[in-house]
């Protein structure tokens, strides 16, 4: 059963650059004396360019092996800045670049560990606006973005100009690696045609992620991208290769394109589209600072009033930092009904989380539920420990 | 290379592979069903029936590959293989 491999291959996708200087080719010595990638692959290497989406987790191995690589133009996309809590795994920052753009911080890898490579830099959040006229200046799009929205339009993005897409994720211990090219074989929309619910996504920052799994589904990420721009081998193309850490396997699916869906157009909402923009408006007064929240505990450790602390994150964020005097019920177990029995309806409530957006869903959850005395802390407890607990881990 | 060598004709039931959270939710890699309800929401239902809660999260979101094409088709036959796979968006 070989449906899932193209009949023909779609060839290199790269013409060779001029010849290489003799500093290339003693650099490059390694690859170019395999056969199957010689000098006039190692020229298409060099004569490439490569669009890289997020350089975090799985963009810094990304793109410290393009660069290593000899791909002669890299571009990247983001816009965030590096935290201490990325170094964990995002193996192309170093502490001295904590707080400085990840723009900036992996430019500047880049350069210091290959300086023939050009690097373009996207300052910018990747949206319908903005994605087509990026893309169409790169041959290749490497997503190691971090959440469905952008997922989705990268990978919509590429379809619509014809352009390959090496898709990579990543979640705890498990990895989904596969290359979407609509002219030969499924996109994303082929593996996932449906959003998930808003409310039932976790992300790295909430459920964790195994760092090292980073640096495997990363490399296999270039494998292909390599592999795609020197046209050797066989590709990812219709299939997804699955990886899980505890278990150390590889796992293959077969994917094909979904004979019923629409061809791929244009561009969508796609904030709407994962539920991500609806989420939870809620009014001012449903919100408690995080200055408001410690004059009330005071109050509180004083008798003068009373209320209910709750974190509704998971047990090891819980056990990781938790602001003090607060009990733990997470999220799932408010949402599935199954914690009601332990909330009492008769008393006051705050409700907190990281970053305020989890803490807000079971604010709403409880409200349909007939909770009155309900509010949230803003921010959740990155807030606290930037306003209130300074001397706190931030996560 | 499991994909080919596990689907033996003679054997019965439907081949059932599990992906991530799925594979959490069941314990297992793969397993045969044998269904009075050769569906897709025969198979569904049967899978909310034998693995409950963990199951009903992972199909929320999941994705069914019968035999390598997506379905959310109730109705639609089952072939050989189906792959259970949870969508995560991490990087």
């Amino acid at each position: 059963m070989n449906a899932s491999t193209p009949a023909a291959g779609p060839g290199p996708l790269v013409d060779p650059s001029a010849d290489l200087t003799a500093s290339e080719v003693e650099r490059y010595s390694r690859h170019i004396i395999i056969p199957e990638i010689g000098v006039v692959g190692q020229r298409r290497l060099k004569n490439a360019r490569v669009l890289v989406i997020g350089a975090g987790g799985l963009g810094s191995p990304v793109l410290l092996y393009l660069a290593a690589a000899g791909v002669g133009t890299i571009g990247i996309v983001d816009d965030d800045v590096v935290d201490l809590s990325n170094l964990q795994r995002q193996v192309i920052h170093r502490v001295s670049n904590v707080g400085l753009s990840k723009l900036e911080s992996a430019s500047a890898a880049v350069a210091e560990l290959n300086q023939l490579v050009t690097t373009r830099r996207h300052d910018v959040r990747l949206d319908s606006t903005n994605a087509l006229a990026i893309f169409a200046d790169y041959d290749l799009i490497l997503d190691g973005s971090d959440n469905f929205a952008t997922r989705y339009l990268v990978s919509d993005a590429a379809a619509i100009l014809g352009k390959p897409c090496v898709w990579g994720s990543i979640y705890r211990f498990d990895g989904q690696v596969s290359v979407f090219w609509e002219k030969y074989g499924p996109t994303y929309r082929d593996l996932y045609p449906e959003a998930p619910p808003a409310e039932s996504v976790s992300t790295c920052g909430e459920g964790g992620v195994f760092g090292m799994l980073c640096g495997v589904i990363g490399a296999t990420m270039v494998s292909e991208a390599v592999k795609l721009i020197t046209g050797v081998g066989r590709t990812l193309i219709g299939r997804v290769l699955v990886f899980n850490a505890l278990d150390a396997s590889w796992r293959e699916i077969a994917v094909h394109k979904d004979p019923t869906s629409e061809p791929i157009t244009a561009l969508d909402d796609y904030e709407a589209f994962c539920g991500t923009s609806l989420r939870r408006p809620l009014a001012a007064d449903d919100n408690v600072t995080s200055q408001e929240l410690a004059a009330m505990l005071e109050r509180r450790g004083h008798g003068q009033c009373d209320f209910d602390l709750i974190d509704v994150r998971e047990t090891g964020e819980h056990e990781l930092v938790a602001i003090p005097g607060s009990r733990h019920i997470p999220l799932g177990r408010i949402l599935s009904g199954a914690a009601l029995p332990d909330i009492p309806r008769d008393r006051e409530m705050i409700l907190y989380c990281k970053a305020g957006s989890r803490s807000a869903e079971a604010l709403s959850a409880l409200r349909e539920h007939g909770y009155t005395g309900v509010k949230h802390l803003t921010g959740g407890v990155l807030s606290w420990i930037s306003e209130i607990e300074p001397s706190a881990p931030r996560y | 290379m499991v994909d080919n060598a596990v689907i033996g004709n003679e054997e019965p039931g439907i081949l059932v592979r599990y992906f991530a959270a799925a594979a959490d939710a069941t314990g297992l890699d793969e397993e045969r069903i044998v269904l009075a309800d050769d569906t897709l929401g025969g198979l569904r239902n049967e899978l909310l029936a034998r693995y409950g809660d963990p199951m009903e999260r992972v199909l929320r979101s999941g994705s069914f590959l019968l035999d390598g094409i997506v379905s959310r088709d109730p109705d639609r036959a089952l072939g050989e293989r189906v792959d259970v796979l949870p969508p995560f968006a991490g990087g």
